[in-house]
């Protein structure tokens, strides 16, 4: 399927989602977003640009099998919950740092984001396994 | 931490077998953190013997709003036992699945019952016990499916709606609760429904739900359909693991409830417990005796076997209690042997209809041994660790007053007998039907690491019977914590 406009639609669409997916996570902590949802909305943008280019492009662009991002998501939880620990907390427990920072003043950085990550990156990961198997079951490439 | 290593080791070994792509790399990291488990499971012995409760608050919120981790005697005990079921059927599985399956995820999946298990033994409140429920049941729904023959498929497609109509009644129970009570913790819970003793009968449809969940899940009669109908169908290793832990996940949770809430209603609920126990336990043995498959026999014993610990927990004293400990353990120890042993006989003929095999004896005296041991176990013989397990269930019995349950009880162990002596006749004792074409015998490699684990594993048995003394003690210490729902609440929600 050769349709210009639909191919650049397709690949804006990838960049805006992205962003805003990445928009989604930040926000999480404190207002309706975070990382699983974040996660849903970035494979939806890949999902679209898998229906007009086919999965072999998707699987380009994110480099890694799916696998191994589901592998890199379930890590960074890992960590997170972890962390804690040496800290001498219980597991899970929120370790914030909090700094100033140019450009964008005080900032709370702290081990719920990493476990927000690593849920957004395992949640994207295992919808695009599922989409590219579905696709290459259906044979849409070709 | 203490206890969240119990779910941290599962947990690793997945992301690490997500990120590895090599299959006998994985096999290897299996059977390392299988072992791990296990051994951080003993660990908890002398900690839980020490501390008595454990209780860990996850991300440090106190406990009716927080998520908590809780481990008494009874599920240290319970963790443990599961550890090592599951450390042996690893290596078991290590030789007796084939290589496509274990290519495709077979030791991810059963880690993901792994998870599912201990997170379950250990959950604080009632929404985490529900999806560690469900974590265990999607893994296991795998599993049965996993290889995609039509047999399976159709073992499993029951499987599935049945475990996921329990899911439901549990979800929404747990949701009635919440409604009237306001509150998930067990611990809390319980000390919620101690004030509001005047008014148990509005609570009752909540429990009910719940208690049909949990039965449809440890497939205690009348809900035990799905588990005859799929546990034949997949690899024998799967069968032996499910066997030994996922119905038993379920009782552990109805006595866990049995103690907190429904011994406020005693009077509604003691009749209930004790005639869906006793009907299992004569349903299960009856229907076992009429079967001729050598895996269908054994599964309609898992739930002769389940009523035997639910009529125990039904007769609600030290000694009754002590008993269903006892049982429990025996029971994942001796059933997953007897599965071990169908999947050697299974390895060899191809088949485990009782009417083609046979002669099996002279094939290997060691694997009739092991049968054997624990299929005279699971009938009581005595000194075996099912001999004390029934032994202590009748005393209990004649104790509490429940002649009749115990005499129900008795007459229900001459039926297992009978279909032991059954399996043990046709399969190993019994000359090879001449008339039926036999399989030409293939080569097969040497089973040493499926007859190692099976040995481990009968040793056990035997040692449970010849040691029992320790265990009951154990045992009785556990049922004494559980017959006092005070000190779980106490230590739980941080009065200690």
């Amino acid at each position: 399927m050769n349709n210009i406009i639909l191919e650049k639609i397709a690949r804006l669409f990838l960049r805006v989602i992205a962003v805003m997916s990445v928009l989604l996570l930040l926000r999480g902590h404190n207002s309706p977003g975070g990382g699983f949802i974040a996660g849903i909305v970035l494979a939806t943008g890949f999902i679209y640009y898998g229906i007009i280019f086919g999965s072999d492009r998707i699987q380009t662009i994110i480099y890694f099998n799916t696998r191994i991002w589901m592998g890199i998501g379930l890590g960074l939880v890992l960590i997170a919950a972890v962390m804690p620990v040496f800290a001498g907390h219980e597991p899970l427990t929120g370790l914030w740092y909090i700094g100033e920072w140019p450009l964008v003043g005080t900032m709370h950085l702290g081990t719920p984001l990493i476990f927000d990550t690593g849920i957004f990156i395992g949640v994207t990961g295992l919808i695009l396994s599922i989409i590219i198997t579905i696709m290459e079951v259906l044979k849409w490439n070709t | 931490m203490i206890l969240f290593a119990l779910l941290l080791i599962p947990f690793s070994f997945l992301m690490l077998s997500l990120l590895i792509k090599k299959a006998g790399i994985k096999q290897r990291l299996a059977l390392l953190f299988a072992t791990f488990n296990f051994l951080w499971a003993l660990a908890l012995v002398p900690a839980v013997k020490f501390r008595e409760i454990i209780v860990v608050q996850m991300g440090s919120w106190s406990a009716p709003y927080g998520i908590s981790l809780v481990a008494d005697r009874f599920s240290v005990l319970m963790l443990v036992v599961a550890a090592f079921v599951f450390f042996l059927t690893t290596i078991y599985s290590t030789q007796s699945v084939d290589k496509a399956r274990r290519k495709n995820g077979h030791f991810f999946f059963s880690f993901g019952i792994l998870m599912g298990v201990n997170g379950s033994f250990m959950a604080g409140d009632l929404f985490n016990l529900y999806v560690w429920f469900e974590v265990m049941l999607m893994s296991s729904f795998i599993l049965v499916s996993l290889g995609g023959e039509r047999q399976q498929l159709e073992g499993s497609v029951k499987y599935l709606i049945l475990n996921l109509i329990s899911s439901l009644f549990f979800v929404a129970g747990i949701g009635l609760l919440y409604g009237k009570l306001g509150s998930l913790n067990l611990a809390d819970l319980s000390l919620k429904m101690a004030s509001a003793s005047d008014n148990l009968a509005l609570l009752n449809p909540a429990l009910i739900l719940i208690f049909v969940g949990f039965s449809i899940k440890g497939a205690l009669f009348p809900f035990f359909f799905w588990l005859p109908a799929s546990y034949h169908t997949p690899p024998p290793a799967v069968t032996a693991l499910f066997a030994g832990l996922l119905t038993k996940v379920g009782i552990y949770s109805l006595i866990r409830f049995y103690t907190l809430f429904l011994y406020y209603d005693h009077g509604f609920w003691n009749p209930v417990v004790l005639w869906a126990g006793g009907l299992s336990m004569v349903i299960g043995v009856i229907a076992a005796s009429s079967q001729y498959d050598f895996r269908k026999i054994l599964s309609f014993h898992i739930i002769s076997q389940v009523g035997y610990v639910v009529v125990a927990l039904g007769f609600f004293t030290v000694a009754g209690l002590t008993a269903a400990l006892f049982f429990l353990v025996h029971n994942m120890l001796a059933k997953t042997n007897a599965f071990l042993v169908a999947g050697w006989v299974h390895r060899e003929r191809g088949t485990l209809n009782l009417k083609v095999l046979g002669d099996l004896f002279n094939k290997s005296p060691i694997w009739g041994i092991l049968f054997f041991i624990s299929a005279f176990s699971l009938a009581g013989l005595p000194p075996l660790s099912g001999f004390f397990g029934k032994y202590l269930v009748l005393k209990a019995g004649i104790e509490a007053d429940q002649v009749f349950i115990t005499l129900v009880a008795l007459f229900v162990g001459f039926f297992t007998l009978f279909s032991m002596v059954k399996i043990w006749m046709e399969v190993f004792w019994k000359k090879a039907p001449e008339n039926i074409a036999q399989l030409a015998p293939v080569e097969l490699k040497p089973a040493n690491w499926m007859l190692f684990s099976s040995v481990v594993m009968a040793l056990a048995i035997v040692a449970m019977g010849l040691w029992a003394a320790p265990i009951v003690e154990y045992c009785q210490l556990a049922a004494e914590d559980l017959l006092t729902p005070s000190k779980y609440i106490d230590y739980v929600l941080g009065y200690h």
